[in-house]
């Protein structure tokens, strides 16, 4: 179990007799027990080198119908025989199928996967174009439905059905008899299903990309191998070619060992890394290493450089720290940030870090303001966190709000990044935010603090001019300049803001940029 | 609140001509309080009810007494103690207290002044040698010498007072900085919204990866970055994931799209900082490293949070390798006042090796996860001109902050908590 973690699986929990663990994406092999028994069986030493799957010609043949071009072109099928599988296998062979759909099946839109009891199945096979009106009886469905009504009527229909989005043709696997297995990616047919009691399998992989199709069922067809089933092929039938599945020959990609030394720096020896990709289940021949097919994740030489230290073991690489020759330094935007914070800090103010997604309400609503021209993101998981504000007073209204039963005087602060549309682009700016709230706080107490700051920062005097803001009362509103450039403003804030911010004390505040202070000292 | 009946004489005495009874019924919540005035002026003999006209009308017959009334009800409302009350008055306001429109309070005041022998024992004690406390002018005249300042309780409590504080998280940060620079790394810093080709495509991650995908990714609404073009870096990129070009990659195999690389979305990591300053820099050797906030589309609870922060860095240089990787983050976690490491193999699409940090809290007694760290893949560092290694390192900075001041929810950070914001302790350890 201590080894787990060092083929890259996470411990997730365990009891006395499970382990739950996380496998990578890149990894599908690792779906089901047998997986990562092979691995492990590696990396522990009990079996080292590359696992071969003998598969013998099943004799049966699959025929594409043309029309699929445009709709879901490839299909890839293997047969599975001598199968005896109890409740277990049958639950992770089912969890692997999902995993894979959801995985590099992409919910089912690049790849799709059938299994079938093979005793229900009568060959030859053919893989074609059906219209909506087409019927027959779906998985685990009492009654024959149609195409159109499996669409608009059943769960996975809708699920998966956006697939077909402007398609007026349906791809249907049928075989010598008529009888449907399969309408991919959406759901099987009922006659075809499979229990603990099937002792072999018809597998269907259909696929819009011909690789990823083919390495999903490489993935089926090395487990099933693992299970003890034997492999049969099938002869696929295209228009133009034919093609033998499943493909289970290793690839080769060649043994750069400059390349691993250079990436790893342990100084292995040519028979210390062939051991070590031995035990990653990796073969070697001559200048070569064999890739199994169901590690299509190896897509270039620094991968096997990666596969020489799993096999080495990451906790046996020793760390080396290389001391700089250079100094580092300081990002002097962010350096001006941090001292424009110690100020702030220093007048007695606290700082905050608020969200910058925020929710309608706080930013418009109870401003009375309409936000038309709003910077939101797609599909929010919460519309509490959906709008990119523009504004940093909203923030700390709402920080003010959740503190009411808090000690006045509040004084609160902020150095944060606001977004605003700018010439039909969204820009980003960085703002001081500041807010005071007691029964005393006034316009004069705001713009004390907003000149002692603006003077320590920068040397020079802010100037104020009578102005309008939403945030702020009329009357009670200055718009802030330094050396003629506008800033900010400060003032004091609308009886009806703090009322709709719940707040029972008046609040004044300031909210200035920062960049023309910090482009001033350049 | 004003008596009814004081109403009602003001309503008569400012009615252009005698009111009606029905008319001065309708200014009264009931008919019962109508009646009720009415009968105390008419027996105070402040108005009368003349039935000779029809319908009879009323009149006042006595202005004095309300405006006495009235008088007596304002110099009692700025609050008047009994003794100021003539008989009358008096009189009066027992009644409208008992009417609940007054009401009477009962004040005791207790003085207590020093006696002769109180004097005489302070002034034998104290004499003249003791002052109360030191003042501008006890200094400018020099008469605080020879003389001590009154003891006074020294165990006393004094008053709770909120200095200004920087955030907890700010704190952090800072001291994460400083452990770089003096690594000898170079601060980045950059926007936070990116076309999805910086946050993912140079990165060599495929444009059908689940995590571009909304569930976990800000994409701004109708936004997309239309001077983004499939010329030059973005090009090499395009074909990198299409066929590998000529990174020594199978590639991605499928066919990449400008369109969706033109996407704005909030940067899911900080990579997309250091990956931007590699592809500008033209420096072999070169440390940077960004601190600053990642966006994702999550669901706030204990353990997630949709804007969070990360501390990514690079190193380049040629010869550096995964045991150089290892010991940077060895020596760097040490700087932040963690000793015990473990790496384990992890999965990212843009680095190979990956390497999952995982660090031995003495504070939380357990193992915590903090992030990922890799080699660039030949695939993301040949598009942008690079020939040497590229050293990577994007690990979270709140699991460690969660550790160090003992919470168990990552929200508390950003809770804008005041009373804990004013009242943590300054120094707290990891």
């Amino acid at each position: 179990m201590d080894r787990l973690p060092y083929i890259g699986l996470d411990i997730e929990g365990s009891d006395a007799k499970t382990v739950r663990v996380e496998y990578s994406p890149n990894r599908p092999d690792f779906g089901t027990d047998y997986g990562i028994a092979r691995a492990l069986r590696g990396t522990m030493g009990k079996e080292t080198g590359l696992q071969t799957y003998k598969s013998l010609p099943s004799g049966i043949t699959v025929t594409v119908d043309p029309r699929l071009a445009s709709v879901r072109p490839y299909i890839a099928c293997v047969t599975a025989t001598g199968l005896k599988m109890d409740d277990e296998d049958v639950r992770q062979l089912i969890s692997l199928q999902e995993d894979l759909h959801n995985g590099l099946g992409r919910r089912r839109r690049r790849v799709a996967i059938g299994l079938h009891d093979m005793a229900a199945v009568a060959p030859p096979i053919s893989y074609s174009a059906k219209p909506s009106s087409f019927g027959f009886k779906p998985l685990d469905c009492k009654t024959k439905m149609s195409i159109g009504e499996i669409l608009t009527g059943t769960d996975q229909g809708k699920l998966y059905g956006a697939v077909f989005k402007g398609k007026n043709l349906y791809p249907v696997i049928t075989d010598a008899k008529g009888t449907v297995l399969s309408f991919p990616p959406i759901i099987n047919g009922d006659a075809t299903k499979v229990t603990t009691k099937a002792r072999s399998l018809f597998i269907d992989v259909t696929s819009t990309e011909v690789r990823a199709g083919e390495n999903v069922l490489a993935i089926l067809a090395t487990t099933l191998g693992e299970m003890g089933a034997r492999l049969g092929t099938v002869r696929i039938g295209y228009s133009k070619s034919t093609k033998v599945t499943p493909n289970l020959r290793p690839s080769k990609m060649q043994l750069n060992l400059r390349l691993v030394d250079e990436i790893l720096g342990l100084g292995l020896s040519r028979n210390q890394v062939v051991e070590c990709l031995r035990r990653s289940r990796l073969g070697v021949d001559g200048n070569n290493v064999l890739v199994p097919s169901y590690r299509f994740d190896i897509i270039h030489p620094v991968d096997i450089a990666e596969e020489v230290a799993l096999g080495y073991g990451f906790d046996r690489i020793s760390s080396f720290y290389p001391e700089s020759r250079q100094p580092g330094s300081f990002n002097p935007a962010s350096q001006f940030h941090e001292r424009a914070a110690d100020i702030m800090a220093g007048s007695g103010m606290v700082e905050l870090m608020t969200y910058e997604l925020i929710d309608e309400a706080t930013l418009y609503t109870k401003f009375g303001r309409g936000g038309e021209d709003r910077i939101q993101v797609e599909n929010p998981r919460s519309l509490e966190h959906s709008i990119l504000r523009d504004s940093l007073v909203p923030s700390l209204m709402a920080t003010l709000t959740r503190n009411v039963k808090e000690e006045y005087p509040q004084r609160v602060f902020e150095i944060g990044r606001v977004y605003l549309r700018e010439r039909g682009t969204v820009s980003e700016e960085w703002r001081l935010g500041c807010l005071i709230a007691h029964s005393q706080s006034s316009y004069t107490e705001a713009k004390t603090y907003l000149e002692s700051f603006v003077r320590l920062m920068s040397g020079k005097e802010a100037a104020t001019q009578p102005s309008q803001h939403w945030a702020f009362a009329s009357g009670r509103c200055g718009a802030v300049s330094l050396g003629g450039v506008s800033i900010g403003h400060v003032g004091e804030l609308t009886p009806e803001s703090v009322v709709s911010f719940q707040l029972g004390v008046p609040v004044s505040g300031f909210e200035i940029r920062l960049s023309p202070i910090y482009e001033r000292l350049k | 609140m004003s008596p009814p009946e004081l109403q009602l004489v003001q309503r008569v005495s400012q009615a252009p001509k005698p009111p009606t009874l029905a008319e001065l019924t309708k200014a009264f919540s009931s008919g019962e309080e109508f009646s009720a005035a009415l009968g105390r002026a008419r027996s105070a003999g402040w108005i009368t009810v003349d039935s000779n006209s029809s319908p009879p009308v009323v009149r006042v017959t006595n202005a004095d007494g309300p405006k006495s009334l009235r008088e007596l009800l304002e110099s009692i409302s700025k609050g008047a103690a009994e003794d100021s009350l003539n008989s009358k008055q008096r009189e009066i306001s027992k009644d409208l207290v008992k009417r609940g429109i007054l009401e009477y309070e009962e004040e005791r005041a207790v003085s207590i002044s020093i006696t002769q022998q109180g004097t005489a024992a302070l002034s034998s004690a104290v004499g003249t040698n003791q002052i109360d406390r030191l003042t501008p002018e006890l200094i400018a005249s020099g008469g605080w010498k020879g003389k001590t300042l009154r003891p006074i309780d020294v165990e006393a409590k004094a008053p709770v007072f909120f200095p200004g504080r920087r955030h907890p998280v700010r704190d952090f940060i800072r001291e994460v900085r400083e452990a770089y620079i003096s690594m000898g790394f170079t601060e980045l810093q950059g926007n936070s919204v990116h076309p999805a080709f910086w946050n993912f495509d140079a990165l060599f991650i495929p444009q059908d990866h689940p995590g571009r995908e909304m569930q976990d990714t800000f994409y701004l609404r109708n936004e997309s970055d239309r001077k983004l073009t499939r010329t030059g870096l973005v090009d090499r990129v395009a074909r990198t994931h299409e066929n590998g070009w000529k990174t020594g990659s199978s590639g991605w195999q499928y066919r990449w799209s400008v369109e969706e690389a033109r996407r704005l979305v909030l940067r899911t990591h900080n990579t997309v900082l250091t990956v931007k300053a590699l592809s500008e820099s033209r420096e072999q050797e070169t440390r940077v490293f960004a601190v600053s906030k990642i966006y994702r589309n999550e669901n706030l609870d204990y353990k997630h949070l949709a804007e969070f922060h990360q501390m990514d860095g690079i190193i380049v240089g040629k010869g550096l390798n995964v045991r150089h990787l290892m010991g940077f983050l060895r020596e760097f976690y040490k700087k932040l006042g963690l000793s015990e490491f473990k790496f384990w193999p992890t999965y990212f699409p843009y680095t190979e090796p990956s390497i999952e940090i995982i660090v031995y809290s003495e504070k939380a007694k357990d193992w915590i996860e903090l992030g990922g760290s890799g080699v660039f893949r030949p695939e993301v560092t040949r598009p942008l001109g690079v020939k040497v290694p590229v050293l990577a390192w994007g690990p979270g900075i709140e699991r460690l902050m969660l550790v160090r001041y003992g919470l168990k929810d990552l929200r508390e950070l950003y809770d804008s908590d005041l009373s804990w914001y004013r009242s943590r302790q300054e120094i707290a350890s990891s």
